[in-house]
């Protein structure tokens, strides 16, 4: 019923619960404004780390899905933890479309531009979506376990398009300042540790609220599970003697 | 601070979003372990 132990998930949630508010002191207030940028910066300092979550959301979701597409590991347990990732998927997805837009107001001048990074990681939110639409429609728990861990490998085709598009196309969108091919982040001092911690901050984030969401998924299916035996229990249940009327007095004189 | 209001207005979006998914979770989650039979769900 649980990815953690209760004691282990209770302390992935402190920790993630500490560095979250150590990372607004540090992001907030102890990181200096860029010199170019100014404190437009400083939303840098979520953009990066949500969006890397994203990512890393997707790759758990289309990891669960091939292993339960492979006939040896085939298992609810991959079904249900790919349906788990790929809305916190969304949610990070769209954060990072938030985020970005905010900051690229001050910064490039317009909340939005039709650019390769922010069109395909569009797409990448509307594909999840679809995704967790597709995992709504009412089908045997086969057949929809199937169909959505073959969505989701198509849908995962779009996560390397996003991250090189920078590098495949011209864009407005920098190129890889953190996550490029050296991992060596472009910038330096309390700037680049405040952007390390909030990339641990936000992941020790997702495995906590991965492990509450699957949990969550697991009781909705044992209800689920309950409801349909009850009812089969109810419709297959013997039906019982209809209870016999008394004939109604026959009164004295009444023609036959 | 210079952009604050896109600064903190970012900040507070994303704590309030994840914030409200959290909760969204737990409640749901108690609901749904509140209709299991007793000693189940564990």
């Amino acid at each position: 019923m649980r990815l953690l132990k209760p004691r282990v998930a209770m302390a992935v949630g402190v920790l993630s619960l500490a560095s979250l508010v150590t990372l607004v002191i540090l992001g907030l207030f102890v990181a200096p404004p860029d010199a170019v940028q100014s404190d437009a910066q400083r939303l840098m300092y979520l953009h990066v780390p949500v969006a890397w979550v994203a990512y890393l959301a997707f790759g758990v979701t289309a990891l669960a899905s091939a292993l339960w597409l492979w006939p040896r590991t085939r298992s609810m347990v991959w079904d249900r933890l790919a349906g788990s990732s790929a809305e916190l998927g969304v949610i990070f997805t769209a954060l990072t479309l938030v985020d970005g837009s905010l900051w690229g107001k001050p910064v490039w001048g317009v909340w939005w531009a039709w650019d390769a990074r922010l069109v395909t990681t569009a797409v990448l939110f509307f594909l999840y979506l679809g995704y967790l639409a597709l995992r709504r429609i009412p089908s045997s728990v086969d057949a929809r376990a199937k169909r959505c861990a073959i969505a989701a490998l198509v849908a995962f085709a779009d996560v390397p398009i996003v991250h090189f598009s920078v590098d495949l196309w011209r864009t407005l969108h920098q190129d890889g300042s953190v996550f490029n091919e050296e991992l060596d982040a472009h910038i330096h001092g309390v700037m680049a540790f405040t952007l390390w911690f909030g990339v641990l901050a936000f992941t020790l984030l997702y495995v906590y609220l991965l492990d509450r969401r699957y949990r969550l998924a697991a009781l909705d299916e044992e209800r689920e599970e309950r409801e349909v035996a009850l009812a089969i229990a109810e419709r297959v249940a013997p039906q019982a003697p209809p209870v016999p009327t008394p004939a109604p007095p026959v009164e004295m004189g009444t023609p036959r | 601070m210079r952009f604050a209001e896109y600064v903190i207005t970012g900040w507070a979006l994303t704590f309030a979003t994840l914030g409200a998914y959290w909760l969204r979770i737990v409640v749901r989650t108690k609901r749904a372990e509140a209709t299991l039979p007793d000693g189940e769900g564990e």
